[in-house]
């Protein structure tokens, strides 16, 4: 069973190391890596597409900061986030906006595992926690 | 000028809102009290992570592709999906003075409905142990309050002695005696102004034990007046393996703070057997390849690591730990008995039979040791206890051959005789240790043949007879041997003449 798993991993980062090509997600490769799956079914195929569409969306998230912002977000912020970002982390990073209210006020980006927290609701979150 | 606008700029800056940069991830699996997180990608190997709701994990197992998190607290409110974040800080919990008297959790927390720690420092739970340069050897004694461990098994400040046993054998009972015996020495010392007195503080670390085992120990502490010395870490056996795997960890770090800022302190581990069954639980579940009975490859790197932590360092500290290990039908060649065996400085081992027959403590002479020896023992000691070792070993010996014959030469039935008075007199009542000046003189009245008219039946109220004596009418005496810590020819007349005072009055 701890085996099966392993391997079934293993060939997840196989197909996932072929879909990726300077650093970014290929659309083309993924599609490649989808049908040669297709015509050459592996053991457990729904656990591996799983294992691999994990890798996939963690690679994806990666290259992309998603900035939540509460009230309107003013015009050039977008893109002075995605450059920053971009020189911070030395990869292209392109931004997409996302409004959401429960900040309150203030923005929320995050780009893959990394959050970084400029909002009032963050803050009162993290008061709340030290008290 | 300009000096001045800056100063006032970055007191601004401190001021403003600035972004705070989180490391996340998500609950893949939760599993008895062990989480799978998906992310964390900048998460260090024993690090906190916060869990929502106030949960807090240590990150055991980092993977490739996911990271494994035992959790400490309630896990009832976590699900899949839920965010777990980073704190870039490793385990800690509060040292300090402030925790003596108190009962905490193995996060430090107090349980004791006593109101909060008022402690101002932390120290991490994981620690490298002392290395060499900065330790030094094992000389000062750490009392008892046993007669059998103190003449025979010597502890001293730094060492790591086991006790070893079945269950119901006596374990906890030595443990609580000896803290016992520190708070006694500690009232005397500290009331007798002597700048050169160095207290020992006590902490007991309860692993797997029953809340009412541990309420029980609180209690008898609380009696003897010993509690305001002692520090309880109390992870019962209702809490979750991860707070039983970490609490000894978590005593050893407060132990540390005492032996760093240059005092002495007493850990007991009740007990590590059930420690590394916790330990156990927790690498299964983690799925990490399991060896001989299920535990993980370093279970013994999970004891001595712990056991390490206690030394004598130079210029500062001891820390001096009791860890107890709990047999099954005595068998001291099982896996993590023979791992702490090893691992310590000597072991007191006792046994279910002598334990049944009467013999309390039921320390087994034969197999208990101490690989500090007389080092850690005080001259006075030496003098009236050297032999008893030996005698008592040959005592064995001879009853054991003694059964098959009823024909006994005068010399061995003197022996016999002898050690079965030898056997009654280090009979001791639980939570009565003994100063170690009233050892003494019952030793050396024992040597003096002052038992020998006394029969073997009558010897344990003889010896109480003359513990009153001493502790009523002899004070002086009592204080000088405490005092100068050796007999010389004057303190020995002196002592002779007491227990010829004493003789008449016990009737055998």
């Amino acid at each position: 069973m701890a085996s099966a798993r392993k391997q079934v991993q293993q060939l997840a980062r196989q197909l996932f190391r072929l879909s990726v090509v300077d650093g970014e997600v290929s659309a083309e490769r993924v599609a490649g890596v989808l049908a040669y799956v297709e015509k050459n079914r592996p053991a457990h195929p729904v656990a591996v597409l799983r294992s691999y569409q994990r890798l996939i969306a963690a690679e994806i998230a990666r290259c992309r900061a998603v900035v939540d912002h509460a009230g309107p977000l003013a015009a050039g912020v977008l893109e002075a986030i995605s450059a920053a970002m971009t020189r911070r982390y030395g990869r292209r990073i392109t931004g997409s906006a996302r409004r959401n209210d429960s900040l309150i006020a203030g923005v929320r980006v995050r780009v893959g595992d990394d959050v970084y927290e400029s909002s009032v609701a963050g803050q009162l979150e993290q008061l709340a926690r030290s008290v | 000028m300009s000096s001045v606008l800056e100063q006032i700029e970055q007191q601004i800056a401190k001021l403003s809102s600035k972004g705070v940069k989180k490391n996340t991830g998500m609950i893949r699996t939760v599993a008895d009290g062990v989480a799978k997180i998906e992310g964390l990608s900048e998460v260090m190997y024993n690090e906190m992570v916060q869990f929502p709701g106030g949960a807090i994990g240590i990150a055991l197992n980092l993977e490739e592709d996911e990271v494994g998190c035992v959790i400490l607290g309630d896990i009832s409110k976590l699900k899949e999906g839920d965010e777990v974040q980073t704190t870039g800080r490793l385990l800690s919990v509060p040292v300090g003075k402030a925790l003596l008297g108190r009962t905490v959790d193995a996060l430090g927390n107090p349980v004791d409905g006593k109101g909060p720690v008022a402690a101002k420092e932390f120290f991490p739970v994981e620690k490298i142990a002392p290395g060499i340069i900065v330790r030094k050897s094992v000389s000062q004694p750490l009392f008892t309050g046993i007669m059998a461990i103190d003449s025979m098994i010597p502890i001293g400040r730094g060492q790591r002695e086991l006790i070893i046993g079945d269950r119901g054998t006596g374990k906890t009972t030595i443990a609580i005696d000896t803290i016992i015996n520190q708070a006694k020495i500690n009232k005397v010392g500290l009331a007798s102004g002597d700048p050169k007195f160095r207290p020992v503080y006590s902490i007991y670390v309860a692993v797997g034990q029953k809340n009412s085992n541990i309420v029980r120990t609180l209690a008898a502490l609380e009696a003897a007046g010993a509690l305001e010395y002692t520090i309880i870490v109390a992870a019962p056996a209702a809490d979750n393996p991860a707070n039983q795997y970490l609490a000894p960890y978590s005593g050893a770090a407060m132990g540390e703070w005492f032996m760093e800022n240059g005092m002495d302190a007493l850990i007991v581990y009740d007990d590590l057997s059930k420690h590394a069954v916790a330990y156990r639980q927790i690498s299964l579940i983690l799925k990490r390849p399991s060896g001989r009975e299920a535990y993980p490859g370093d279970v013994f790197y999970l004891h001595s690591r712990l056991l390490e932590r206690s030394a004598r360092l130079d210029g500062k500290g001891s820390l001096t730990a009791l860890p107890i290990i709990e047999t099954l039908a005595g068998d001291v060649s099982a896996y993590i008995p023979t791992n702490v065996i090893s691992i310590t400085d000597g072991q007191i081992f006792l046994e279910t039979d002598l334990f049944n027959q009467g013999i309390r403590p039921a320390v087994s002479v034969g197999l208990s040791v101490s690989r500090v020896g007389s080092a850690a023992q005080i001259k006075a000691t030496k003098q009236v206890g050297g032999k008893l070792k030996g005698e008592l070993a040959q005592f064995r010996e001879l009853a054991a051959f003694a059964q098959f014959g009823s024909d006994l030469d005068a010399k061995t039935k003197a022996q016999l005789d002898r050690g079965s008075r030898i056997v009654e007199l280090f009979k001791q009542p639980a939570f009565n240790p003994l100063p170690i000046e009233l050892q003494v003189s019952v030793l050396f009245a024992m040597q003096r043949g002052f038992f020998d008219p006394v029969d073997v039946k009558k010897v344990v109220a003889a010896a109480t007879s003359l513990k009153d004596f001493f502790t009523t009418r002899k004070d002086a005496l009592l204080t000088e041997i405490r005092t100068k810590a050796a007999l010389d020819k004057d303190l020995e007349a002196k002592l002779q003449a007491a227990c010829e005072e004493w003789k008449p009055t016990f009737a055998a």
